[in-house]
């Protein structure tokens, strides 16, 4: 089976294209038509699909184009505001996961020096005679510890990096 | 609504909107869809066999088309890559678990004639058409319907340029083969 295609395929492809085929083709050509295997396949297979394809009728019309044209337009703007929310969404989860690993922090430092924080309140029962005593016990327990400094300042900073991560990638 | 949206208002909606801009306006739409819903409907039609299926990929198709950056610019190039959409989503809807894969299909199954939904290809392609492969009728069809070059149909179906050439050298041959056998009546009226 050769896989050379006929030297004269062009121009009988492009009759048939243009519809001039067979009327417009010289008694020369048709004659080779007739004679070669390659050509004559070419001229059934493309009339039997083309009148094919002229026959192929849907059975009920074809949606509006106006529609569809709808239809892309709302697909296109959710998956833009879906592509705008994923920066959102990535700044929440790295928010969420800094508080987190600032609250893991804490306790593992607390564990590590001891519950030191319990002597606060055998303390506090002690000087509970005195309300007022027992406030002084608090501020200075709180104040040896840095906590009241420390714990807001790290959940601006956990914020401040969400803010500024959602910026950065929100750029991009 | 998030309370990152509450905190930022419309920043969705407004850049959205703007980038979501399709590919061609409404109008220009229109007249390409005038201009090439036949011939895609009969291709998916031809192929799957199934007038409804063929129905619902049609829309899928160019609902997709005008979501995507189009990467070239003209009419050709835009039916190109609408018919390459289209056999895209056909593959797609026999890999479905669910669904047969094209190359299992019974033959049969395409010249079946069941129910007035089934397209009735005895009636309409012969039973030339219906003894083929499906992906030989994919190919042979865009080559000898559509009049797409080997280039074209390897870049809509994703095979190779020289396979597409053998494929459709054979494909051609078989279905000539079995055209001849028709009487002449029935393949005038395919």
């Amino acid at each position: 089976m050769t896989l050379h295609p006929c030297a004269r395929e062009k121009e009988v492809a492009e009759l048939l294209r243009l519809g001039h085929w067979p009327d417009a083709s010289s008694n020369e050509l048709r004659a080779h038509v007739n004679g070669c295997r390659m050509c004559s396949d070419f001229v059934l297979v493309t009339q039997t699909f083309q009148a094919a394809r002229e026959r192929s009728l849907p059975s009920r019309p074809f949606q509006s184009p106006g529609v569809l044209w709808w239809r892309a337009q709302l697909r296109r703007q959710n998956a833009a505001v879906e592509r705008m929310n994923k920066p959102i969404l990535g700044a929440q989860i790295f928010a969420l996961s800094i508080t987190a690993l600032l609250a893991v922090g804490f306790v593992v430092f607390q564990a590590a020096h001891g519950v030191g924080w319990l002597s606060w309140f055998t303390d506090f029962s002690q000087s509970r005679a005195s309300y007022v005593e027992g406030l002084h016990v608090l501020t200075s327990a709180a104040s040896g510890w840095g906590l009241d400094l420390l714990v807001p300042g790290l959940a601006a900073l956990a914020v401040l990096s969400g803010v500024v991560l959602y910026l950065a990638s929100d750029r991009q | 609504m998030s309370p990152w949206e509450s905190v930022i208002p419309n920043i969705g909606a407004a850049d959205a909107t703007r980038t979501a801009e399709a590919p061609m306006d409404s109008d220009a739409f229109g007249q390409f869809y005038e201009r090439s819903a036949h011939s895609l409907w009969a291709y998916l039609a031809r192929v799957s066999g199934d007038p409804a299926l063929a129905d619902d990929l049609m829309q899928e198709s160019y609902v997709r088309l005008l979501c995507v950056t189009l990467p070239e610019e003209g009419e050709v190039a835009h039916r190109r890559y609408l018919f390459r959409i289209a056999t895209n989503l056909l593959r797609d809807h026999w890999r479905r678990p669910g669904t047969t894969s094209i190359e299992e299909l019974p033959e049969e199954f395409f010249s079946s004639s069941d129910g007035q939904a089934r397209l009735d290809l005895h009636a309409l392609l012969g039973p030339a058409l219906a003894r083929m492969r499906p992906r030989d009728r994919q190919i042979l069809w865009l080559a000898h319907a559509e009049g797409y070059s080997h280039r074209e149909i390897a870049e809509i179906t994703g095979l190779g340029s020289a396979s597409i050439r053998l494929l459709l050298f054979r494909a051609r041959r078989k279905i000539a083969d079995l055209l001849r056998e028709q009487p002449v009546a029935e393949r005038r009226a395919p």
